[in-house]
């Protein structure tokens, strides 16, 4: 089958092993992997600001870019989301483009979802070893479904633990611009999450989201943790740290 | 044109122009006329067991006698025991009791300020909350309910319904025209208004006593 | 009530900096939350439920004008006064006309959110008439010259000590420290109110139009009080109240009780048909309803339209991580949290509430909770929409979203800038692999939290460099 991996702006940009993490993931799955290589940025931050105009732009050219695939895979929930359970509102006073989006959405898959309901993934190849707790992502949790997902995928791993946190569902505090206009509160709200998962003692805190990833793990180290690992869950099936850039 | 006339006409110009939404369809008349039932959760068991169980979870307490001359027996074994005063208000129905072998003081009236305690029958009750429900007229003091410090409800067993809808159906059927007031009542007063603190006896009774008659 | 919601980030920073509403929050929210979640699991159905009262909602907004008419007949024919506002200013100054033609000294009040939009009690006040609030929260805050910071709890800001205090100056008595004895001690003060009221006025949960009925929905008793005693009721409602039948009633209630304080039923539900009948042993001789439209059918008519469905429980504000830690007073009018961000800047204008919207990460707690599925992020994301239309953001935030657009748009550009970002990235971070200090909107991030480092090179260029290598 081919898929069309969308790397997602911030994966590209700040933490590439995301991109070769997933990439290495649907192969190994036997997928034929197509990376449209003028893909940027799903739209997201223009249409959460309230421009449309900008965010039809951008999500007309991933309709576009994405329209020879049979399945597109998303490492993040909230770019998931964005296409899956967006781009049909986003298209509503575009008749022509609500078709295309409607196609594009039925064959959008969040990275853990694609793994656990569409290619049956249960066994990988990874050194990960150690305790970890999983942040559910505000997006994928709420506007994909993804919550046994991931933590099927941990289970499988025969050296790493699942410890949940407690409010491991409750938001990070990121929502893209609001961490950085409503600094303070967004801030709290982050200190809050890094109490809840320091208090597992997990040696790593998973997700799938890198918004959620950069802001957790910018608080933990600002408040002197440079101990808990803030890592991607591709990267911990593929053993990635989260530092490469081959 | 009026106040009501402006916003009618604003009512029916939204409707129009607004992305209206109506999965449920159908006319105000017909709906209005039929009052269909939405999704009741599931309420197996015996409702008699549900309404003592509720009670209970209201922090009302709840006896149970067989016939309607047992009451100021049962009242009485429920003040002695809380350690209340004998004496009580109580709607006209229950005057005829025999209160003074009890040792019970009553007075057939509404209550006022400085009644303890007070008698009121009910409509009917709902199995599905623990709730009594109360309705004014004629020989129905909405008082006696409300100022003592102290409720005690008597409630017939055939006249305890599985949910609210159920208490709808039967007055529609048996009253017709609601009353000035229906009051559901389930356990005694109470607010968390201080540090989400619980605290029974807010404005109205402090405790609430269900006596289940068999007939 | 006055809208101060322009000053959310100033009073929002000062909040999270107060300790002691902090402790409140943390004790309302374990309290709200965990018991909503308790008795919400007891519903087998519960989503099936939700659905129905969605869609019963829906249904009646779009039939609003024949329930009301329905309504408003009933209600007549049952000896109610019925009276119909466009104004705050004008349901003010009908319940004072009814005070006044009644001779009414003083007024006992059961909670009415409607109420502190127009501010009725300051205005009734002005007009020499004495008003009492019963409901123990809204006692407190009207001793303490403030504004609810809650639509369920209104005192919820406020510590047993911040009410002890008060108690103690305002009833001219000893301290009390315990919870159980100052609840106590203001039934004591305020029971003699309740036997001498001229006149009650309550809020309306519903108005049912099949039997021209409004209903309130207490714990306390205030509420049976205040429709009982006095001589002259009125309750104040908006349009929106109006739903169709007694059995739509108890389906909300199926929602509304679980959905404020986890509460399989309220303790008092009060519906009153009319006032006192001849039958009757008591009640007030004189029951009027005031119907407000101020902003209702406009939204009504907007895409903000779902927000009409609300019935007031609250579950979206406790449920909310902004307002979980920052609270009610921030978003400066009567409706906090998010139900608050869509209905301040729809009833009150855009401009006077332009940060309510933004001050979200649209996590939609607040929208899976709600008992009538109403789609907070997406109003609250409608209403941003319409402040770019309008011009209201700012011209740093339209300018970067320019930016990006163009460079985004431009597959070319975009990897070139984003090859510069990755590299420049890595190299102001060192080796600690952070930055801690940035500039222009950097500088909001890195005020609170570090910036972990790009890692040198961007994922395209490794993938597309890799195929290269393996093309050979």
């Amino acid at each position: 089958m081919r898929v069309g991996l969308f790397v997602t702006c911030l994966a590209d940009v700040m933490r590439p092993s995301i991109g070769l993490s997933t990439l290495d993931l649907l192969e190994r799955a036997g997928c034929e992997v197509i990376f449209p290589e003028n893909q940027t940025c799903c739209g997201q931050p223009a249409y959460n600001a309230g421009d449309r105009a900008t965010a039809q732009k951008l999500a007309r050219k991933v309709v576009s870019e994405f329209a020879d695939v049979d399945y597109v895979v998303i490492p993040s929930g909230s770019c998931g989301g964005m296409i899956k359970a967006h781009f049909e509102d986003l298209f509503s006073d575009l008749p022509e483009y609500k078709n295309k989006a409607q196609w594009l959405s039925a064959r959008t898959y969040e990275l853990t979802d694609f793994l656990v309901n569409v290619v049956n993934a249960d066994s990988f190849n990874t050194s990960f070893q150690g305790t970890v707790t999983y942040h559910d992502s505000c997006a994928g949790l709420r506007e994909l479904g993804i919550k046994d997902q991931p933590r099927k995928l941990l289970r499988t791993l025969p050296h790493v633990e699942l410890k949940e946190m407690s409010g491991a569902e409750q938001c990070c505090g990121f929502g893209g611009t609001f961490s950085v206009k409503y600094g303070d509160i967004s801030s709290r709200i982050v200190d809050l999450k890094c109490d809840d998962l320091e208090s597992t003692e997990a040696d790593a805190v998973v997700l799938g989201d890198l918004g959620c990833m950069l802001n957790i793990e910018g608080k933990l180290r600002r408040r002197g943790n440079h101990k808990t690992k803030v890592l991607h869950i591709a990267e911990v099936l593929t053993g990635r740290n989260g530092e490469e850039a081959e | 044109m009026s106040a009501r006339e402006n916003i009618l006409a604003r009512i029916r110009s939204a409707n129009k122009t607004g992305k209206v939404s109506d999965v449920i369809g159908g006319s105000a008349a017909d709906r209005l006329t039929s009052s269909p039932i939405s999704p009741i959760p599931d309420l197996t068991g015996n409702v008699t067991d549900r309404f003592k169980q509720r009670c209970e979870d209201a922090a009302s307490t709840l006896d149970e006698v067989h016939q309607m001359e047992d009451v100021p027996k049962a009242v009485s074994r429920y003040l002695t025991e809380k350690e209340l005063p004998m004496s009580l208000v109580c709607w006209p129905e229950f005057k005829n009791l025999s209160w003074s072998e009890s040792n019970i003081q009553f007075e057939s009236r509404g209550a006022i300020g400085d009644d303890k305690v007070g008698l009121t029958g009910s409509y009917c009750a709902v199995a599905e909350t623990g709730t009594l429900v109360l309705l004014s007229g004629q020989d129905h003091h909405a008082t006696t309910s409300l100022l003592p410090e102290t409720h005690i409800a008597v409630v017939r067993r055939d006249r305890i319904l599985k949910t609210m809808e159920e208490a709808w159906q039967l007055m529609r059927s048996e009253v017709g025209l609601l009353p000035r007031q229906v009051a559901f009542i389930s356990g005694p007063s109470r607010t968390a208004d201080i540090e989400m603190t619980l605290v029974y006896g807010a404005h109205g009774p402090f405790r609430v006593h269900v006596i289940l008659v068999d007939q | 009530m006055e809208i101060t919601s322009q000053d959310f980030k100033a009073v929002s920073s000062a909040k999270l900096k107060d300790e002691k509403l902090q402790k409140a929050l943390f004790q309302a929210k374990d309290g709200f939350v965990v018991s909503r979640a308790k008795v919400v699991k007891e519903l087998d159905n519960f989503e099936a439920i939700r659905q129905a009262a969605s869609d019963v909602r829906d249904h009646c907004l779009a039939h609003l004008d024949e329930y009301l008419e329905a309504w408003e007949s009933r209600a007549q024919a049952a000896g109610t006064i019925v009276h119909w506002a466009e104004s705050y200013e004008e349901l003010n100054a009908i319940v004072v006309k009814i005070a006044q033609d009644n001779r009414v000294k003083k007024i006992i009040k059961s909670k009415s959110m409607v109420g502190e939009e127009t501010g009725l009690n300051e205005y009734v006040e002005g007009h020499g008439i004495e008003v009492k609030e019963t409901d123990l929260g809204e006692y407190i805050i009207q001793q303490a010259g403030e504004h609810p910071s809650h639509i369920i709890a209104p005192a919820t800001h406020k510590s047993k000590e911040d009410v002890s205090e008060l108690f103690a100056k305002k009833h001219d008595r000893p301290r009390l420290e315990d919870a159980e004895k100052l609840t106590h001690e203001a039934r004591e003060i305020l029971r003699p109110h309740f036997l001498d009221a001229d006149m009650g006025i309550t809020g309306a949960n519903f108005m049912i139009a099949e039997t021209g009925s409004t209903v309130i929905v207490t714990n306390e008793g205030n509420g049976r009080m205040t429709t009982t005693m006095p001589r002259v009721h009125v309750a104040i409602s908006s349009i929106e109240k109006c739903i169709p039948t007694l059995d739509d009633f108890a389906l909300m209630m199926r929602l509304l009780p679980r959905s404020a304080t986890g509460q399989v039923i309220s303790n008092y539900v009060s519906m009153t048909t009319g006032p006192k009948r001849n039958e009757d042993l008591d009640g007030p001789g004189e029951f009027h309803v005031i119907i407000l439209d101020v902003g209702r059918t406009r939204v009504l008519g907007s895409e903000l339209r779902e927000a009409l469905r609300c019935i007031r429980c609250g579950a979206c504000m406790n449920h909310c991580p902004v307002y979980q830690n920052v609270g009610g007073h921030a978003y400066g009018w009567v409706y906090p949290g998010p139900i608050g961000s869509v209905l301040t800047p729809a009833y009150n204008g855009l401009e006077n509430a332009i940060d309510l919207p933004n001050a979200a990460t649209l996590c939609n707690q607040c929208g899976v909770v709600c008992p009538v599925k109403i789609p907070l992020p997406d109003l609250m994301r409608k209403l941003r929409e319409k402040q770019y239309e309008k011009n209201l953001k700012s011209k740093t935030e339209k300018w970067s979203l320019k930016v990006w657009a163009y460079v985004a748009t431009r597959p070319k550009i975009y990897s070139m800038v984003t090859r510069v970002m990755a590299r420049a990235g890595k190299i102001v971070g060192g080796n600690s692999g952070r930055i801690r200090k940035m500039i222009f909107a950097g500088q909001d991030w890195t005020k609170h939290r570090d910036l972990p480092t790009p890692r040198g090179r961007t994922f395209r260029d490794i993938y597309l460099n890799s195929k290269k290598i393996n093309k050979g």
